[in-house]
């Protein structure tokens, strides 16, 4: 760690006004979640306390957002993103095993290949692909919305260093006592990678909740929408529920922002890993 | 082990993630490769749909568009991550904690931040409630075609900056200290400790984030298509949004194919160059 570690009151004092600056659209999303709709923009002008402090507080928007399909969705949203989990660090780990471990032709361009197209952001080719998923009645269905998340660069890069630092002994004496590949992955591997698996998660986890996109492409059908799309819908109505929208907005936003403070050291780690640290 | 069971082992291991690259990269690009050659008319391969995209002012507009965005928002966004960066990388109470909050923005999907900034640039919203308490003009943002584009790159920037400040903040402290034990003997001051150690040492971090920030601005969509779907008068419309519109709104796919290509052609490129940057860590291997 070389940080500068003479404390300064001056340097703290602008950490913690920029920490608020970055905040305040997410504070002001909040209040406004729980104070009556009509109070939302009466308290702006001009701007006082009662902008960032809701003078009555009501819970009606947080109930009022699950009457209609919103609950559906943010029930597919956490589905989905807990599949794509799953599913990914499944595929990613066993690929990434394979270009860390296992020794064969061609591995380095395998990777390279691999590495190369999960990079590219998914939404760039997500009109083709929209035709053959289409084509394959993949339309408004799980699998349409999970598929395109599982294969992660990032990921898969990532588990692959990991899977590179861990010694060569350790395997060649899983050999002798006579395991598999796959034993040494699920036994050997996988047991060492705690830390690194975290991080391929926390990755597969925020583009998986983020999709936007893809899914307002794969499933415009109520039963299958995702929360990211019905919150731009509920936003585009022609009177729209100011209430409800931002009730809406905090809770979709409160689960990511749980999950990043609580292992924010895993997933900056993670994001640092891929960053060309020397 | 023999040579043939360790192929036999890689390919059971390779096998799902290889399917995912065929089913969700390749073989699309192929289709998208395949369309854009094929003219509305049928009659065989021709550059015809290309041809057609770079003689349409709405496509060539949104290329002008795009690449005023990404000369602003990609020097903007490095700098103030570096800004951060630098004033994070630091020990006081809480460090951590200041870290997260501006990290936390990245993890809220785009379509949220779009919404709670679209009502936030409301003329009666908060940012005007802003400016107005600090004695400034209200202003139009997203309704005017003078500030739509600067209203996007407020918000992707308020989006990322977190984001790429920690890539910086890790390569900052990788930086021997040694390194600026030497200079300040040789009585370097603060701007030269920066100027002479910091920066050259961040290069890699840097160039990362350049490129990495390049591949995530250039296909910025979720902003757009909620908050202006490209306009006032083509001022917001991004190349992401060109594409959607014309397979989906106007329904062209002979031109969203071809457009398809140019974009997954450019983007191809940048991410080879991101890959380079990553792997050139473990070239001992």
């Amino acid at each position: 760690m070389n940080s500068d570690k003479r404390f300064s009151y001056a340097r703290f004092a602008v950490i913690v006004l920029v920490a608020i600056v970055f905040f305040v659209p997410l504070w002001w999303m909040t209040v406004s979640a729980f104070r009556p709709t009509d109070a939302i923009f009466r308290y702006l002008s001009p701007l006082s306390p009662w902008s960032f402090f809701p003078r009555t507080w009501t819970l009606e928007n947080i109930t009022g957002i699950w009457y209609g399909n919103f609950g559906r969705a943010i029930f597919n949203s956490i589905f989905i993103t807990l599949v794509t989990v799953v599913l990914g660090l499944a595929i990613c780990s066993t690929a990434a095993f394979a270009l860390a471990v296992i020794e064969f032709p061609f591995r380095k361009s395998v990777f390279m290949v691999m590495v190369i197209s999960f990079l590219i952001p998914f939404d760039a080719i997500a009109v083709p692909l929209y035709g053959i998923m289409r084509m394959m009645n993949l339309q408004n269905t799980y699998t349409g919305l999970i598929l395109p998340g599982i294969g992660n660069g990032l990921a898969v890069f990532l588990l692959r260093q990991f899977f590179l630092g861990i010694p060569k002994e350790l395997r060649e004496a899983a050999f002798v006592d006579g395991m598999g590949w796959f034993g040494i992955y699920w036994r050997v591997y996988l047991p060492l990678s705690g830390p690194a698996m975290l991080s391929a998660a926390l990755i597969l986890f925020v583009f998986q909740w983020q999709a936007y996109l893809w899914p307002l492409l794969i499933a415009p059908a109520p039963d299958y929408k995702v929360a990211a799309v019905a919150i731009a819908q509920f936003s585009a109505e022609y009177n729209p529920n100011f209430g409800l929208i931002f009730a809406a907005s905090l809770v979709i936003s409160v689960i990511p922002m749980i999950v990043l403070t609580v292992l924010q050291r895993y997933y900056s780690t993670s994001v640092a890993s891929t960053g060309g640290k020397e | 082990m023999t040579q043939r069971s360790a192929i036999l082992a890689a390919l059971a291991f390779l096998m799902p993630a290889l399917v995912s690259v065929f089913l969700l990269r390749l073989w699309p690009a192929a289709v998208a490769v395949n369309t854009s050659l094929i003219p509305p008319g049928g009659g065989g391969y021709s550059l015809e749909n290309f041809r057609y995209i770079f003689t349409d002012p709405v496509f060539l507009n949104s290329l002008k568009v795009t690449i005023v965005f990404l000369l602003i928002v990609n020097p903007l966004q490095i700098a103030i991550s570096l800004a951060l960066a630098l004033l994070m990388n630091t020990m006081v109470p809480l460090i951590g904690f200041w870290r997260t909050v501006i990290l936390l923005p990245v993890a809220i999907p785009q379509s949220v931040s779009a919404v709670v900034w679209g009502v936030a640039l409301r003329p009666d919203g908060l940012v005007n409630a802003v400016l107005v308490a600090l004695g400034m003009e209200p202003q139009r943002f997203l309704t005017s075609s003078d500030q739509a584009l600067a209203s996007i790159i407020l918000i992707v920037s308020w989006i990322g900056v977190g984001y790429w400040m920690t890539f910086i903040l890790a390569g900052l402290q990788d930086i021997p200290k040694s390194l600026y034990e030497a200079v300040r003997i040789d009585g370097a001051n603060r701007w030269q400790q920066f100027r002479f150690v910091t920066l050259p040492q961040l290069r890699r971090p840097l160039t990362f984030v350049l490129v990495a920030n390049t591949v995530a601005n250039f296909l910025i969509f979720a902003p757009v298509q909620i908050l202006t779907a490209g306009g006032p008068e083509g001022s917001t419309d991004l190349i992401m949004n060109t594409v959607y519109t014309q397979a989906f709104i106007i329904s062209d796919p002979e031109s969203a194919a071809a457009s398809t290509v140019v974009l997954v052609g450019v983007v191809l490129l940048i991410v080879i160059l991101q890959f380079r940057l990553m792997r050139a860590e473990d070239s001992n291997e």
